[in-house]
């Protein structure tokens, strides 16, 4: 085991690539033979910064106060957690939905020059004074980052001025990582750092951590509590939703596992490696064999196995006669999927439950992990593109309009306006996940794709903003050798 | 001289960048920034403006140079030079605007030199080297005019003296943008006048170029604009009239109609047979529903612009009680606060309400919370919700952030507009 201290940044793992066309025999292969090189985009459009990451999966903590230590854009994509947040107390039956406490420094010219600590300073004691909270979180930015504010020694500062509201910095400057779920890694790393520091508490001995981020609707966190419920399991359920107690309770766990694939997962390793808890890292539970392959996987690190199989029979009495009912409305379809490492693999199983066949993925990274799931789908389906891009609608749009599926699963802004019919596994207020999810997204797909109608009368008023040459080029004509 | 602030209203100086160039047809923002600046930005006021986002290039379909820790350390021109030839090639843009980061900023890359590369090649490539720190959404508005004055503009465009220019609505910072413009629009054009709304009817880069066509620029903002306003008039030789304040009702359009048609010298006859057909569409409806909405005691926390409209229609038209309105942007200068307090204060029989310039949400909230007159209305945005259910007063969610709704062309300006406004008062409790 290498002592260097993992940094966040999820670019210093090798063999991880985020700039990339190729197609999934290939890249299974080249990964195999090492064959894979970091590339980059000599031409590209916007991607989500790692800030946004560690912000959002904070937001909806308890008791806790935001300092973001930018300028005043840098929390323009807090709206998105802050719509989790306020939706997410209307389902959980809250009378008074809060805003979460968010407060930006707002680094300005003089402070550019002349440093922005005194008024990082004011916004965290601003924030203590008002809400005395238990936890402040101190976000860095690509700014303070350049002008070299160091947040970690103001924190530590603070910290003696205000013993009772831990103070969180979070290293999760946007320049340093093009993967926004580095964002999610600096957050946990910080947890570790300033809320658990590797102290061992007195074990619950059916305690298991969940690490859920805050695109998981309300009614997924019930039935992900329900199905591990039935493993004997009682659930923390962190960060999304939690509170300091609940993050205290980490280490009193006796297994930890995730519902995203890139969330937490470095932590579940340093929580292995410090504090001794077993976990278990699959797939996201969407669709019939993910949700089995989850279920498995964490009943497995709980000693379950047996149990789980028996649950795992009666949920597919329940379950099958449905998805064969969709299976047959879905059957042979040629699906594109574009979504985060998670949920892009996650979508390419599901469209296997339903008898749908690939032909193209666009996912942001290619890893040891992905090479796993690709191993898989060269089984099913035996010829499909893949991108290796953040989005990238322009890459996305030309593979589409080539290769003409007959549905897209992903964000559907874009083949929209070429007439594909959409879906999406991706809905933070409504049900996707485990067994009850499935009932109701394999009815929303199966629904949404036989009536297109939107999408095709819409293609026909709205264009894209490309060039109609720009689709007859090669979709990967701006990867080029030499990223970092 | 930005502000530590709590859920800040808005973005930097590069959001409202953003949210000007994606109102235009056909224009694309290219950034030179870190990798989340085109999502921040976009999410910052396209994202809390009622659900609707520039339908050419926004978030993340806008090109970016995605500055990492090696453009930070040896500078992103080369970078940016192939996300311009990039955006060239592949877009099928009118124009292409190359916009600062705060990392191109601070490491001090030279973006207009790289623009002028192209621009002197023929591409209407034009950039911006205003930098994310140096402001606010509202400051964004003013750099882009800014801009246009300076390097896209014509001069020399023959006049015409029926053309005006709008200005002082901020697209996608204003939640009702859309339809505000096209209720101007709609009133004007009876008027017999062609308006430039510039983010309405596909309006593109070529509207502006020969904006210096026009015979008046009409400003509906209490301070915004000042400083393009007299550039613009002294480049071109347009003249301004400011109404400072949007319009909701039929008193306050009618008090607009009649200053347009005064300034532009418009047969008084044609006017005022506008105004009586306008006001008695409005009559006629409200006529019908006398007595249905019960009386409330108000108050406001919106932008300038509409926090005078909404309390002026409330007070005067509807016969509401102001209580308290807290304008919620950041106003600097104490000759605008002053015409602010004095549209807001200066009604025709209510008592005047308090006058309050707050931007940070946890006093937006003290104030409230700590009113001793009763409230029975707010409208405010998204941010002012949770006050209002803690205090459980009726909420309208009438300004930017605005979140809970789709807005496409709703407005509460104008004749039409009012009665829109008086539909969503309407309380069945």
């Amino acid at each position: 085991m290498a002592n260097v201290q993992y940094s966040g940044v999820r670019e210093s793992k090798p063999n991880r690539y985020n700039d990339l066309g190729t197609t999934g025999v290939e890249v299974e292969e080249n990964f195999k033979k090492g064959c894979l090189k970091r590339a980059d985009r000599s031409f590209a459009q916007g991607l989500q910064c790692q800030q946004i990451n560690s912000m959002a999966a904070l937001m909806s903590l308890e008791d806790s106060v935001f300092i973001s230590h930018s300028p005043q854009g840098c929390v323009g994509c807090a709206i998105m957690a802050v719509d989790m947040y306020r939706v997410g107390q209307i389902h959980r039956g809250n009378s008074i939905i809060k805003n979460p406490r968010l407060i930006v420094s707002n680094i300005d010219q003089k402070n550019v020059v002349f440093g922005g600590e005194p008024k990082l300073r004011e916004a965290v004691t601003k924030a203590v004074e008002r809400y005395n909270p238990k936890l402040a979180f101190i976000y860095a930015s690509c700014a303070s980052g350049i002008i070299g504010d160091d947040i970690d020694a103001i924190a530590a500062d603070l910290q003696t001025e205000f013993p009772d509201t831990v103070m969180v910095p979070i290293h999760c400057e946007g320049f340093k990582s093009k993967i926004c779920a580095s964002g999610f890694d600096a957050a946990f790393i910080s947890i570790n750092k300033y809320i658990l520091k590797k102290q061992k508490i007195s074990k619950q001995d059916n305690l298991v951590n969940l690490f859920a981020p805050t695109t998981v609707s309300y009614a997924d966190q019930r039935e992900m509590e329900r199905m591990l419920g039935l493993l004997g399991a009682e659930v923390n359920y962190i960060p999304f939703y939690s509170s300091l107690e609940k993050i205290k309770k980490i280490p009193a766990a006796i297994a930890s596992t995730s519902i995203c694939k890139v969330f937490a997962d470095e932590f579940m390793k340093t929580l292995w490696e410090e504090y001794e808890i077993p976990y278990s890292h699959t797939v996201m539970p969407i669709g019939i064999r993910n949700t089995d392959k989850w279920y498995r996987g964490i009943a497995k690190v709980l000693g379950k196995e047996k149990e789980v199989e028996e649950i795992i029979a009666r949920e597919h009495e329940r379950i099958e006669p449905l998805v064969a009912k969709i299976k047959e409305r879905l059957q042979g379809k040629r699906v594109f999927i574009c979504g985060g490492t998670g949920r892009s693999f996650a979508a390419a199983a599901l469209i296997d439950d339903f008898g749908m066949k690939l032909v193209g993925i666009e996912t942001p990274t290619y890893d040891a992990d992905a090479q796993v799931d690709i191993e898989y789908l060269n089984n099913i389906h035996k010829d499909y593109v893949v991108d290796i891009a953040n989005m990238q609608p322009f890459e996305q749009v030309n593979l589409i309009n080539k290769l003409r599926p007959d549905a897209f699963i992903g964000v559907p802004e874009w083949a929209a306006k070429l007439g594909i019919p959409t879906t999406h596994v991706l809905d933070g207020k409504r049900p996707t996940m485990g067994y009850d999810g499935l009932l109701y997204l394999g009815n929303k797909i199966a629904d949404q794709l036989e009536n297109p109608g939107f999408n095709k009368k819409i293609a026909k008023h709205v264009k894209l903003p490309y060039k109609s040459s720009w689709y007859d080029e090669d979709a990967f004509k701006y990867i080029t050798e030499g990223g970092n | 001289m930005s502000a530590v602030m709590e859920n800040p209203k808005g973005g930097c100086v590069l959001a409202g960048i953003n949210s000007v160039l994606g109102a235009i047809d056909k224009v694309c923002p290219i950034y030179h920034a870190g990798p989340g600046c085109c999502m921040q930005t976009t999410a910052a006021d396209q994202g809390q403006s009622g659900h609707k986002s520039s339908c050419f290039v926004s978030s993340v379909s806008i090109p970016s140079s995605n500055m990492l820790e090696k453009e930070v350390v040896f500078g992103g021109t080369n970078k940016l030079r192939t996300t311009i030839e990039g955006a060239i090639d592949i877009i099928d843009a009118d124009a292409y605007f190359v916009l600062t980061g705060c990392t191109a900023g601070i490491i001090g890359d030279d973006v207009l030199s790289v623009a002028n590369e192209y621009s002197s090649k023929g591409h209407p490539v034009y950039a911006i080297d205003t930098p994310g720190f140096a402001g606010d959404s509202n400051l964004g508005y003013e750099i882009v005019w800014n801009t246009m004055i300076d390097q896209v503009i014509e001069e020399n465009v023959p006049k015409d003296d029926k053309l005006v220019n709008i200005f002082g609505i901020i697209p996608y910072h204003d939640p009702f943008w859309s339809g505000s413009l096209e209720e101007i629009d709609r009133i004007l054009s009876k008027l017999g006048l062609k308006v430039n709304t510039f983010f309405t009817k596909h309006q593109n880069i070529d509207d502006i170029r020969k904006s210096s066509a026009a015979a008046l620029n009409i400003i509906v903002n209490p301070w915004l604009f000042k400083g393009p306003a007299k550039k613009f008039e002294d480049k071109f030789g347009v003249p301004s009239l400011r109404i400072p304040g949007l319009f909701v009702g039929a008193t306050d359009t009618s008090k607009f109609v009649r200053e347009v048609g005064k300034t532009l010298g418009l047969e008084s006859s044609l006017v005022e047979s506008v105004i009586a057909e306008e006001e008695d569409y409005v009559y006629s409806y409200l006529g019908q529903a006398i007595g249905v909405v019960s009386w409330k005691r108000f108050a406001v926390v919106a932008d300038a612009n509409n926090a005078v409209g909404y309390t002026k229609y409330l007070a005067n038209d509807y016969s509401f009680t102001p209580v308290l309105v807290i304008v919620s942007e950041p106003i600097f200068r104490p000759e605008d606060k002053e015409r602010i307090i004095n549209e807001i204060q200066n009604l025709e029989y209510a008592h005047p309400p308090k006058v309050l310039f707050l931007t940070d949400q946890y006093e937006i909230n003290k104030a409230i919370r700590e009113e001793e007159e009763e409230i029975t209305l707010l409208v405010g945005s998204s941010n002012e919700r949770e006050i209002s259910l803690e205090k459980d007063i009726q909420f309208i969610l009438g300004a930017f952030p605005t979140n809970e709704r789709l807005i496409f062309n709703r407005t509460y300006a104008g004749y039409r507009g009012s009665l829109t406004f008086t539909e969503d008062i309407y309380d069945n409790n």
